[in-house]
């Protein structure tokens, strides 16, 4: 089953890897999600103001793409989501809701999107579906270093 | 007595202070003339004040009663531009809200034109007026760094969850919470040109402060159905107002 920790404020990096971290080391976790608005362009400001940065989960560097408004988490137990609670109440400050009301939170079936970014005979691991931006551009996921010319 | 405004909430109240001009508001921070205009970006500090019709000293006026009775504000003695400061203020319980700043700027402010949308507030007057005035809004309890934005332009963000450390979401990062010295910084002036310097606004208010303060009714803070005597007089006005066109007959 799939929940959704919606905080009541956005929270900043360093909230989001204390949460990840604890988040993923249960074992009734399958897979995390996060959502949110975006980070604002690596620009002056956000050099000395900003709040990206690279965090570690689990002995994994994450860059953060997005500043955290929402968290999917894929659960193998229901009774994972008072462990989860407690998690959120440690860290959360400013209070959070736990939605559990829809089936799911994370897309489980293959889209047109996939298709058209990854081919439409690509075989996609079934736990990656979902996981993958569904807005991005293919500039965002592809380098084109040289253009070839027809002669 | 003026009766700006009907409740027996803490809100009700704090409506009732902002809009009486007898009222005196609050001053929590000083910013300098120097960065209010900085902030406003009409013009560069210590720039002439452009004006487009000579002094009214100078002008040779027709004869009327009405510019008799009516003593024109400075900006508009010495001619200057009409220029402006705009508002955008979030739901989380910023202290003003832009319907209340209208009627409280009427009441406290000559000479001035003011606009009101759902997220976002205008204050139009001569150019040396609207200094003098933004100076006031900047510094009282009319202004907090964190959920009050001065906006000219983008203003999109009032209604957003604000961020961990309670700033409203500025998709032009005009003002930004700088983490090492705990106060905000403006360093962007408000329609979002870079400023060579940041002006520092101070620290934002603290929760319990804003929801004293604040002129917002919310279900998580004050209700306004808890307020039965602004209900009862609102319900008044309805039905008045749809019946007879408030006509009393």
């Amino acid at each position: 089953m799939d929940i959704e920790i919606f905080p009541h404020r956005i929270l900043g990096a360093d909230t989001t890897e204390k949460l990840l971290n604890d988040i993923e080391s249960l074992n009734s976790v399958k897979r995390t999600v996060i959502q949110g608005p975006r980070l604002p362009p690596q620009d002056a400001i956000d050099r000395k103001y900003g709040d990206r940065r690279v965090i570690n989960v689990n002995g994994e560097d994450i860059e953060l793409k997005v500043k955290t408004g929402r968290i999917f988490v894929e659960l193998y137990e229901e009774s994972a989501i008072d462990e989860i609670e407690v998690i959120c109440n440690e860290h959360i400050a400013n209070g959070f809701d736990i939605n559990t009301s829809r089936s799911q939170y994370i897309r489980k079936q293959r889209t047109v999107s996939d298709g058209l970014k990854y081919g439409e005979n690509t075989e996609i691991p079934e736990e990656l579906i979902g996981l993958s931006d569904q807005r991005s551009q293919f500039s965002e996921n592809v380098s084109i270093i040289k253009k070839d010319s027809i002669e | 007595m003026a009766q700006f405004y009907p409740g027996t909430s803490q809100v009700a109240q704090n409506r009732r202070n902002f809009c009486d001009p007898e009222y005196e508001l609050e001053v929590l921070r000083e910013i300098s003339d120097e960065d209010v205009v900085k902030v406003l970006g009409h013009r560069a500090p210590g720039e002439e004040y452009k004006s487009v019709h000579p002094p009214l000293d100078e002008m040779d006026e027709p004869d009327d009663i009405i510019r008799e009775l009516v003593e024109p504000i400075d900006g508009a003695k010495a001619g200057d531009r009409v220029r402006y400061i705009q508002f955008a203020d979030s739901m989380y319980f910023a202290p003003a809200q832009p319907f209340l700043r209208a009627r409280s700027y009427v009441y406290r402010y000559r000479g001035i034109d003011t606009g009101t949308l759902s997220g976002r507030q205008i204050i139009e007057a001569r150019e040396r007026d609207v200094e003098r005035i933004s100076k006031e809004l900047l510094q009282t309890e009319y202004y907090d760094p964190a959920t009050s934005g001065i906006r000219g332009a983008g203003v999109h963000g009032h209604s957003l969850r604000l961020d961990e450390n309670g700033m409203m979401f500025d998709m032009l990062r005009r003002q930004v919470f700088n983490k090492e010295t705990g106060k905000v910084e403006m360093v962007k002036d408000q329609i979002g040109k870079e400023l060579d310097e940041p002006v520092v606004l101070g620290e934002p208010l603290d929760e319990e402060t804003l929801r004293a303060k604040t002129t917002i009714y919310r279900i998580d803070g004050e209700a306004y159905r808890d307020d039965a005597d602004a209900v009862e007089v609102l319900q008044k006005i309805h039905v008045t107002r749809s019946n007879y066109g408030y006509i009393p007959k």
